[in-house]
């Protein structure tokens, strides 16, 4: 009953420590189905999150459910692990496998049952992520993009329900990328798909919810929208030294754009308020909250 | 044209291979050149797509390599040898080195005094080490993508574990059967409940660590143990192969194995 009523991922009060540090400091979060875009600087505890939603890792305390299970319960980790997919950060292959004889190892130990819909499930992903053509090449000889894309199909396989990507576009050209953008947002119609990187325009072109952590800790919880809302007056754009302790790039026209924190005005008297990005509502959370935090 | 043509019994068995070779052959050549008759087979497009599908997949599927081939052929299921030959290389490392190991405890054996020695203290933890080297993050090169799949876990870790336990088994008691002083199959396997002991207690261990620490914690205490044996006066401590030993560790491995089937089933 719970699922229906908080999602298919639940967390209340998750924390995981590595010795004395906490890596996810009482995190709580419901997570639907659609996109979740998971946003944070290095550290902030991404992949350690990514990793106990897909049953890698257990949290040191608190209470986590996936799909309406306990992961910490032996059986019914093994029934979380039926219906979900992951794409770990940096993933490790069998170099001298094909690539079809690698996903063929992943769907026997996925238990896609019987030689024959294991194979098609194989050709399936493979199409998918556009390396049906390089089936039969062996994982060495792919290139980073190659590999990242056969490990983006090893986590399609078997159509989960629960579908975990950590930094899924590193190592993918453009091309690529509109490709990955389709095929997850098509996804997400029937499944809960989970984002975790450090594209915001692949957040700002996937996700329908945000989720930003910063030590730990969830600092926003909600849509882009709002996000970006919360950043509106505090972007800049004029010429002249924006001055010292504000973020701020300069332009190709040689203006620059300037973020004030939320108790500053205008940087000067040339600059003035303009609509602010995803990008920039990120930037300003972060700092503010790394601010506050210090 | 002869004239003759396929009678609509003679179309059904044909189209659900029920018709002999030779007869298959006749009308196959015979509806090359007669459209009426071809007519009368049914067009059945799923019949044809999953023709298509199953050729497609004889081209398609990746050539088993040896080992899967060989392992197969024991009779284990066909999922099963994937899963056993795709094991890390360093699984097939261990292999080569228990084979060395065990040339140069023979050889040892046969060549210096008390060289049996060498054996009889390696081989326990000769497995146990197969055990450390069979599972876990920094040693299966695909652990991260492997380690959150169904089979993952307890169900792979015993698999491995099987796999490198036989061959330790056979390798060890071919070597024991080899030593210079071997006569009955007993002297041939004493190690065995020694050997068993220390695996299970690894695989006990490894639930609360990582199984390579587990299995160094393990060996080591094993050492440590011939150690203290050897300091309270007993010279080479062979008492803990012993034929009343031998009860004892056999006490101690049903003990481990209950304890881990109870982790295992309460988990």
């Amino acid at each position: 009953m719970s699922l229906t009523l908080t999602g298919p991922v639940r967390l209340r009060g998750v924390t995981r420590r590595y010795g004395t540090r906490a890596a996810l400091d009482g995190v709580d979060l419901d997570l639907g189905p659609g996109v979740t875009g998971l946003l944070g600087r290095n550290g902030a505890g991404k992949t350690t999150l990514m990793r106990c939603l897909a049953t890698d890792l257990d949290p040191t305390s608190g209470e986590l459910r996936l799909l309406g299970r306990d992961p910490g319960r032996t059986t019914e980790r093994t029934e979380i692990r039926r219906r979900l997919g992951y794409l770990p950060q940096n993933p490790d292959f069998y170099p001298h496998f094909t690539a079809f004889a690698l996903l063929d190892y992943m769907a026997v130990l996925k238990e896609l049952g019987g030689r024959r819909a294991r194979h098609d499930e194989v050709r399936r992903v493979l199409r998918q992520v556009g390396l049906y053509d390089r089936r039969h090449s062996r994982v060495r000889r792919l290139s980073g993009g190659m590999r990242q894309r056969l490990a983006l199909a090893s986590a399609l396989m078997g159509d989960p329900d629960l579908l975990l990507l950590d930094e899924p576009t590193v190592g993918l050209d453009p091309e690529q990328r509109i490709r990955f953008r389709n095929l997850v947002s098509h996804l997400a119609t029937r499944s809960t798909v989970v984002l975790s990187t450090h594209q915001i325009e692949d957040v700002a072109a996937l996700c329908g919810h945000i989720v930003c952590l910063d030590g730990g800790r969830v600092v926003f919880d909600g849509a882009p929208g709002d996000l970006v809302d919360r950043a509106r007056g505090h972007v800049w754009e004029g010429t002249g030294d924006p001055g010292i302790g504000l973020t701020s790039w300069r332009l190709p026209d040689g203006r620059h754009r300037v973020l004030t924190p939320e108790t500053a005005g205008a940087p000067g008297p040339s600059f003035t308020a303009v609509e602010p990005t995803l990008e920039d509502a990120y930037l300003l959370l972060i700092g503010v909250s790394g601010t506050e935090g210090r | 044209m002869s004239g003759w043509h396929l009678t609509p019994a003679q179309a059904h068995d044909y189209a659900a291979r029920r018709t002999d070779e030779i007869t298959a052959m006749s009308v196959e050549a015979h509806l090359m050149h007669c459209p009426p008759c071809r007519s009368m087979l049914p067009a059945d497009e799923e019949w044809l797509a999953d023709g298509w599908a199953s050729l497609r997949d004889v081209v398609d599927r990746p050539r088993r390599g040896v080992v899967e081939t060989l392992l197969s052929h024991t009779g284990l299921r066909a999922e099963t040898a994937k899963l056993l030959a795709a094991t890390p290389r360093l699984y097939q490392a261990w292999l080569g080195s228990t084979v060395v190991v065990l040339i140069a405890a023979l050889a040892a054996a046969h060549t210096l005094p008390r060289g049996s020695l060498m054996f009889v203290f390696l081989a326990p933890v000769v497995p146990l080490v197969g055990v450390a080297l069979a599972y876990g993050r920094g040693i299966d090169p695909a652990h991260t993508l492997a380690s959150v799949t169904p089979m993952a876990g307890q169900r792979l870790l015993f698999l491995r574990t099987c796999a490198v336990l036989v061959p330790a088994l056979l390798l060890c008691t071919g070597a024991g059967l080899l030593l210079p002083h071997t006569v009955t199959a007993w002297d041939a396997i004493f190690w065995l409940l020694p050997a068993l002991t220390l695996v299970s207690g690894s695989l006990l261990l490894g639930r609360m660590m990582h199984l390579s620490v587990a299995s160094g914690v393990v060996g080591g205490l094993w050492v440590l143990g011939l150690i203290l044996v050897s300091l309270s006066g007993q010279g080479v401590p062979l008492g803990v192969f012993a034929p009343q030993a031998q009860m004892w560790w056999g006490v101690l491995l049903a003990t481990l194995v209950g304890a881990l089937v109870f982790r295992v089933r309460v988990a």
